[in-house]
């Protein structure tokens, strides 16, 4: 690296300072702020929306018989509005403010960031619109309307999901051209993580939302939808989650990461076993039992990997255990980490047949996804944003107290959640396997949708307490000292 | 280092091939590549009689989705016709071409209203499912064009519909879009009170002295199937449903009345259609082996 680039995560104050300043130069702010700004757009209405279909499983579903805001076609917001509108928007805001730092120079180019910001919003604005409308399609996180009716070529809707590629295509040009800049120095994992993941990006993009869409169909299909369902989480939102995590906890923590030989092989374990994984979402079904294991025993392969990447990072905060009370982000992320490690040991044990037989199709599997969602990438996610936000705006919070309410809140309403799922999916599970009449598991389960639906509310309490404090920070007119928030401020 | 900098692109990429070739082709390779996948011709070959049935139920929705209802000829049609009549020879083509276009519509429904993210279809060997829904199936029996993009679904907060086809009869599925909790009581499926369009009903009250004994309110009137645009039509059809009452039940033709009700819309005939078919249709390599 030449002298004029920027310090590498782990810097002390003194450079922390210095790189303030020039990463000011490097880094388009109203760019990470405008991407931040709308995923909190899309992470409210997304959770406005699980919210309301909550209520269907109590009878209280407030817009029965409107055909546009219907049970289903909500349900289906509520999930790609998390997962592209939320997590992308703050993924790319984020990459933002980290590729320049990692690399020393500009991403490709700021108009065209300003080209891509307004793309991915109108993307996001058309698959919820084709969704009310009824053109979403019925392969599972890929619902975003391809545009044609199912398995032709009568085009009926705008075709989101090529302009989503395209658009996906336009994020590989503005950040992968920094970083093949910077190739011949080299590269911290951060910038492996997320060049792999823009290009996986594109590659399971592609796949999922075209081969079980015109050319596979039956079991075949369901391999391909499961490989995209994982290639999704595993090769796309997984790498830029721990890509930013190996950037922001070094720089905020100011200790280097414990090990650069664990995160490499957690790297690549990553991206030989994860995509291994994808028929476990179609176990005990017609695809291939010879397939089937083979998923089986990549998704154990996985956890077992999963679990040096999570020792790193406990080893780098070795001695800084305080950071946890004192300093919110790292809250953040390490409650994440912890859900992290939590979901992929039940990986481990549920995509064994044994218990597969009990507890799919149940309410387990969602209590699954709403830990690794919103549990480990939404908490990483708002981490950062909460550690950036005073530095896009550079006025002080307008209140402290409020994102420590977010973080109870958040926290606890998804704990309840979590636990609550999962006994509701136990007892599914076996009052179906004892044969219960349906409707007697239904009738059962209802207590536990109670449940849900209040935890529900306080997690979607906490964002509302969130946004409202991010809005404030924003008109707030007392400037912004990063001294406060700095980890071991004594060490400066 | 440039050197590094490709072999990291090219291993990562290898990754994602090495994936996408074990558990997305490989079993491709090995189950629906032998066969070619049945076409929605090969699955609209036999039309079943509970197709037919909603052409006489509900003869105007019918005709206003399917191009050749006039030369479908139901049962009942057909009786009336002479055995030399040319258009007995086009009838079943056009119930297959009606049929057709039924089940895609159906599905495209299914996939649209978003049933899939509460109903699954495939039923697993394991947890007493077989006994509950009905045979596990292979991958052969999903090798056809309603299956892609697959159906199979990951959530069951309602049954599994793998073998729903021909289990409830047409009338329960009416009544049961309209208002899922009336037909089963607690349940929490939503109403697709979409499906039903207005127009008038030739309805009837029972006749007080008989409610013991039939269980029906004679405070309530139950409607006739079908639903006509005019209120002229309606009252066609009631004088035909008066003209054909056996004489023991004379009497009936006085509590009868036309009133304003809401019927199945030609949406809900497909959606029904689609509904009646899952699981009936095995594949004909399958069936000569059994
Ligand atoms: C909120 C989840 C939900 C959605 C969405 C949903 N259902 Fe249901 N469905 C249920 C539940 C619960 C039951 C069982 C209770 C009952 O019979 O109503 C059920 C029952 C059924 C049955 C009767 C099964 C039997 O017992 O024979 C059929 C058929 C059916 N649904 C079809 C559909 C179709 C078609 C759609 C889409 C238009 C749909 N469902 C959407 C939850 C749902």
């Amino acid at each position: 690296m030449t002298s004029t680039t920027l310090p590498l995560p782990g810097d002390d104050a003194h450079e922390e300072a210095h790189a303030e300043a020039s990463a000011a130069v490097l880094v388009c702010k109203p760019l990470v702020k405008w991407h931040f700004t709308f995923a909190m757009f899309f992470m409210l209405t997304s959770m406005t929306a699980g919210f309301l279909v909550s209520l269907q499983f109590l009878d209280l579903y407030p817009f029965q018989g409107i055909r546009w805001l219907q049970y289903g076609r909500v349900r289906l917001m509520h999930t790609n509005e998390i997962a592209y509108g939320f997590l992308v928007n703050a993924f790319i805001g984020a990459l933002y403010y980290a590729v320049p730092r990692l690399t020393g120079r500009r991403v490709a180019s700021h108009g065209l960031g300003w080209i891509i910001l307004v793309v991915w919003q109108f993307l996001m604005f058309a698959t919820s619109i084709g969704q009310m409308l009824g053109f979403g399609q019925a392969v599972e996180w890929g619902e975003t309307p391809t545009g044609f009716l199912p398995g032709t070529f009568h085009l009926v809707y705008i075709p989101v999901d090529f302009l989503i590629e395209f658009g996906a295509v336009l994020l590989a040009i503005q950040f992968l051209t920094p970083i093949a800049k910077a190739m011949h120095s080299k590269m911290y994992v951060s910038l492996w993580y997320i060049s792999a993941g823009i290009v996986w990006l594109i590659l399971t993009y592609v796949m999922g939302n075209t081969l079980p869409e015109w050319t596979l169909n039956g079991s075949s299909g369901a391999a391909t939808a499961g490989l995209f369902i994982h290639d999704l989480v595993g090769l796309f939102v997984t790498p830029m989650g721990w890509g930013l995590m190996y950037f922001f906890v070094p720089i905020i923590l100011r200790a280097p990461i414990w090990s650069h030989a664990l995160s490499v092989i957690g790297f690549w374990a990553l991206a030989f076993f994860y995509p291994l994984n994808g028929v476990h979402h179609f176990l005990l079904s017609s695809i291939p039992m010879s397939v089937q294991y083979g998923a089986v025993i990549s998704t154990m392969a996985v956890e077992i990997v999963v679990t040096t990447v999570v020792v790193n990072f406990f080893a780098t905060m070795w001695g800084k255990g305080h950071a946890l009370r004192t300093n919110l982000p790292i809250r953040w992320f390490y409650t994440g980490m912890v859900f992290y490690f939590i979901t992929c040991l039940q990986c481990f044990f549920h995509t064994t047949l044994s218990v597969q037989e009990i507890i799919h199709f149940t309410d387990w599997v969602p209590g699954h996804a709403h830990l690794v969602m919103l549990g480990v990438f939404a908490f990483w996610c708002i981490g950062i944003i909460t550690w950036l936000w005073p530095r896009l705006t550079g006025n002080d919070w307008y209140s402290r107290r409020l994102n420590h309410w977010q973080y109870w809140l958040t926290m606890i309403g998804l704990f309840i959640m979590f636990v609550d799922l999962l006994a509701a999916g136990l007892m599914h599970g076996f009052m179906a396997k004892s044969l219960v009449p349906w409707m007697d598991i239904v009738r059962a389960l209802r207590p536990y949708w109670e449940v849900r639906t209040f935890a529900g509310g306080m997690i979607l309490l906490g964002q509302i307490l969130f946004v409202w404090n991010l809005f404030q920070t924003t008109r707030h007119s007392k400037p912004y000292d990063y001294r406060v928030d700095l980890v071991d401020p004594e060490a400066a | 280092m440039d050197r590094f900098g490709s072999v990291i692109l090219v291993a990562g990429l290898a990754c994602f091939a090495f994936a996408f070739l074990l558990s997305g082709l490989y079993p491709y390779m090995i189950t629906d590549h032998a066969v070619p996948a049945a076409t929605i011709e090969d699955l609209a070959s036999y039309v079943p009689a509970d197709f037919k049935a909603l052409k006489d139920a509900y003869p105007v929705s019918f005709a206003q989705r399917f191009s050749q209802a006039e030369a479908a000829l139901t049962p009942r049609e057909l009786v009336s016709l002479d055995a030399s009549d040319p258009r007995r020879g086009q009838s079943e083509a056009a119930w297959q071409a009606a049929y057709a276009e039924a089940l895609i519509q159906g599905r495209n429904l299914y996939i649209s209203e978003v049933c899939w993210h509460c109903h699954s279809q495939y039923v697993r060997p394991v947890a007493n499912e077989s006994l509950r829904f009905g045979p596990v199936l292979t991958s052969d029996h999903d090798n056809n064009v309603l299956q892609q993009p697959v159906l199979w679904g990951t959530r069951r907060v309602g049954p599994d519909l793998t073998h729903e086809g021909r289990l409830r009869s047409n009338d329960w599925h009416v009544a049961h879009f309209f208002n899922p909790a009336e037909v089963t009581p607690g349940s929490i499926m939503p109403r697709y009170t979409w499906f039903y369009r207005e127009g008038w009903q030739v309805m009837r009250r029972i006749d007080p002295g008989k409610a013991d004994r039939t269980g029906l309110d004679p405070e309530r009137a139950y409607g006739y199937p079908g639903v006509w645009e005019t209120k002229a039509e309606a009252e066609a059809a009631m004088a035909q449903i008066k003209a054909s009452l056996p004489s023991t039940l004379a009497g009936e033709a006085e509590r009868m009345f036309v009133a304003e009700a809401e019927g199945p819309s030609s949406d809900l005939l497909s959606l029904i259609a689609y509904v009646q078919w899952l699981g009936t249709w095995t594949p004909p390599h399958l069936e000569q082996a059994q």
